[in-house]
């Protein structure tokens, strides 16, 4: 589904993601660890589109398709989706309307119907009672003057309506309480599927006791320094990044 | 017209007085709006047209309308299908109609209206001599030249005035329409007083809309609040781009009255409002707020003028402009707080939103105080569009024209949402949302 290969990527000028190479499958739920600045947040932008980052070598492959030449947007249709660190606030824009206009431009890609507010409001309904959600969060403007936990539940909202091929969380566990880290984590289990798949960003262990993820990778200095399955989380949390070190070319 | 241009449209003041001395003999006004005209007249030629340093038009040019050689409408072309074209619903009954500064009981339909609401022509209501005097002294004080020559040349208006204790449900739309002139320049001089009596509530919503274009509609409005009441208003300027739409809205607060306006404006090629509000006595409430979208080469200029004239008022005023392409708007607000009006509370927030590199706004916050136990805010912001908030749009599957309107839409929501009218709430965000779809297409 997703293969990046040697893929270097920066943020003005400066190389921060210096040759990563990965790849998932569908129906498979990676993990990529890293203390901070090892390069988690620029991967994730830069598999999402966001302006102020660039590829500065490298290919990423994603359903056949080129994914560095296609816009946000583009990718967007084309099932990534990007559960923010930091979700941002957008005052005035009605939750409920900016997420019915997000699903019918997918059916509008896909050549389906689009949906009037009444019926799109029954699979609201549904997908906000999946994530734990309360309903009086339709009406508010999207994300703003949200708790760190509403945020994230509706970043995960988002996600269930959206019903992305490849959904990259990032750090979507950082800043919850346990309880929202539970209700968060039980609503992306219940959206994994075989035709899915997930990449889970995180600096913590503590998802993923929640999460199960298949493979495990570790992120250190803009490279992946280790990979394995899902005990090396633990080892991590043991042990802490520090006993890694970027691995010699 | 002179082929060259001074800075200063000194000289300009003889086409209008041209036109006065022949809307004397022709009009033949009956007294007391000759009287009126006449000391009116003399107020234009004490105030003239405004240098490009008059400080009640800092950032308005207004020597290409000064230089325009005008003629009153005489034929007015307005008919009961272009008014069915801008009442909103809710308004069918409640629509009153002043076309080319004529108020028409023909086209009005005030049947929902209850029956202490009394709408008459201000030849009517002139017979009452508390109504002259108020005319009279308004325009002795007049100091905005386009208000004088407004006064110059009024014979007729509408009035409206609420009996004590009225709560009227429907709300009273005062429809201006103009009709406009292919082959040369009208002026219109619409003029409403309405009085609204002690503990009653009434919305008014006032639009601005032309038939054609090559028009200068000049109204001036007044309001008078007594004790206790409440009026909630909307202003709409809907003129075509190409007309002169200025306004004179002047407001009076009595005790405990509050008054609150939106001001909404679509821009035309020189769109002006002057707002001059008296706090007159103690609990007096003013809101102010105002939205403006303008692209092409539109423009949409306030100027603001709050009196604090009595201890325990308060008044905020939140005004947004949106400006693309090569649009230009301007804010130039004051709050002037009297020596004892003491306990005064003022707010005072512009914010800008610049959609391309050509366009302008200005924004001259300012306040003079002149009593020490007050509290006064006043700020004023320019930016762009946020792009992380963009990004995060995006990167749901929305387009960058699709988020860049509903983003910009998002802007003007907070003021647009203030509207009590919720018909003429969901019209407006039709007509912004296909301005800037029609932008970033």
């Amino acid at each position: 589904m997703l293969e990046i290969k040697d893929l270097h990527a920066g943020f003005e000028g400066t190389e921060i993601v210096k040759g990563i190479s990965l790849t998932v499958n569908k129906g498979e739920i990676h993990a990529i660890m890293g203390p901070n600045g090892s390069g988690k947040s620029t991967l994730s932008k830069i598999l999402a589109g966001h302006p102020s980052y660039e590829a500065m070598g490298g290919t990423v492959t994603f359903m056949g398709k080129d994914l560095l030449e296609l816009s946000p947007d583009q990718r967007a249709l084309e099932g990534i989706f990007l559960g923010f660190q930091y979700p941002v606030e957008v005052p005035g824009v009605n939750n409920a309307e900016f997420l019915r206009m997000a699903y019918n431009a997918k059916m509008a890609r896909q050549g389906k119907e689009e949906l009037d507010p009444l019926d799109f409001d029954d699979i609201l309904d549904e997908k906000m009672k999946l994530v734990g959600m309360d309903p009086k969060y339709k009406d508010r403007s999207l994300n703003e003057g949200f708790s760190g936990g509403e945020k994230k539940k509706n970043e995960i909202l988002q996600m269930a309506v959206l019903q992305p091929k490849l959904a990259i969380l990032d750090e979507t566990d950082s800043g919850l309480d346990i309880d929202a880290l539970r209700v968060v984590a039980n609503g992306v289990n219940k959206l994994v599927n075989q035709d899915n798949a997930i990449i889970l960003i995180t600096h913590y262990q503590r998802l993923l006791e929640y999460v199960k993820p298949h493979y495990v990778h570790v992120l250190s200095k803009g490279k992946i320094v280790k990979s394995g399955d899902k005990s090396l989380a633990l080892d991590l949390e043991a042990q802490g990044y520090d006993w890694l070190t970027p691995i010699p070319k | 017209m002179p082929t060259t241009l001074t800075d200063t449209p000194s000289g300009a003041e003889s086409l209008i007085l041209d036109l006065h001395g022949k809307y004397l003999e022709e009009a033949r006004p009956p007294e007391p709006f000759k009287g009126l005209n006449l000391a009116s007249v003399r107020r234009f030629e004490t105030l003239k047209f405004p240098h490009p340093k008059h400080d009640l038009f800092s950032f308005v040019n207004a020597k290409e309308l000064a230089w325009t050689r005008f003629q009153l409408q005489r034929d007015s072309r307005i008919g009961k299908d272009i008014v069915r074209d801008h009442v909103y619903p809710g308004c069918e009954k409640s629509v009153l109609v002043v076309a080319d500064g004529t108020f028409r009981p023909d086209l009005s339909d005030r049947s929902a209206l209850p029956s202490q609401v009394k709408v008459s022509s201000l030849r009517e209501a002139v017979a009452d001599p508390a109504i002259a005097r108020y005319l009279a002294e308004t325009i002795e004080s007049e100091n905005d030249v386009f208000a004088a020559i407004n006064g110059a040349f009024f014979s007729d208006g509408l009035y409206l005035e609420v009996e004590p204790a009225a709560l009227v449900e429907a709300p009273a739309l005062i429809l201006y329409i103009s009709s406009g002139s292919a082959s040369h320049p009208t002026m219109t001089v619409p003029r409403v007083l309405a009085k609204v009596g002690r503990h009653s509530e009434v919305k008014i919503v006032v639009k601005y809309a032309g038939a054609g274009g090559n028009y200068f509609v000049n109204s001036t409005q007044d309001f008078i609040l007594e004790e206790n009441s409440k009026v909630l208003y909307t202003h709409i300027q809907a003129d075509p781009f190409e007309s002169w739409s200025f306004a004179k809205d002047r407001v009076h607060l009595n005790r405990y009255s509050r008054f609150h306006g939106v001001n909404v404006y679509s821009g035309c090629k020189l769109a002006r409002r002057h707002h001059e509000v008296h706090l007159e006595d103690s609990g007096a409430e003013l809101k102010l707020d105002g939205v403006s979208v303008l692209t092409g080469r539109e423009q949409a200029h306030n100027l603001v003028r709050v009196h604090h004239e009595a201890p325990q008022c308060a008044s905020a005023q939140h005004f947004k402009n949106i400006v693309n392409e090569s649009s230009r708007s301007s804010f130039d607000g004051s709050v002037i707080v009297n020596k004892g009006a003491q306990l005064t509370n003022s707010d005072q927030l512009i914010n800008n939103l610049m959609l391309s590199d050509d366009a302008h706004a200005d924004s001259k916050p300012n306040l003079m105080i002149y009593a020490d136990d007050v509290k006064c805010t006043h700020g004023s912001t320019v930016g762009q569009l946020d792009e992380e908030q963009l990004f995060y749009l995006n990167s749901r599957g929305l387009s960058q024209g699709m988020a860049k309107s509903l983003l910009t839409r998002s802007f003007a929501e907070s003021i647009l949402g203030e509207i009590q009218v919720p018909a003429v709430a969901s019209d407006l965000r039709g007509i912004l949302s296909k301005k800037l779809e029609a932008d970033h297409a």
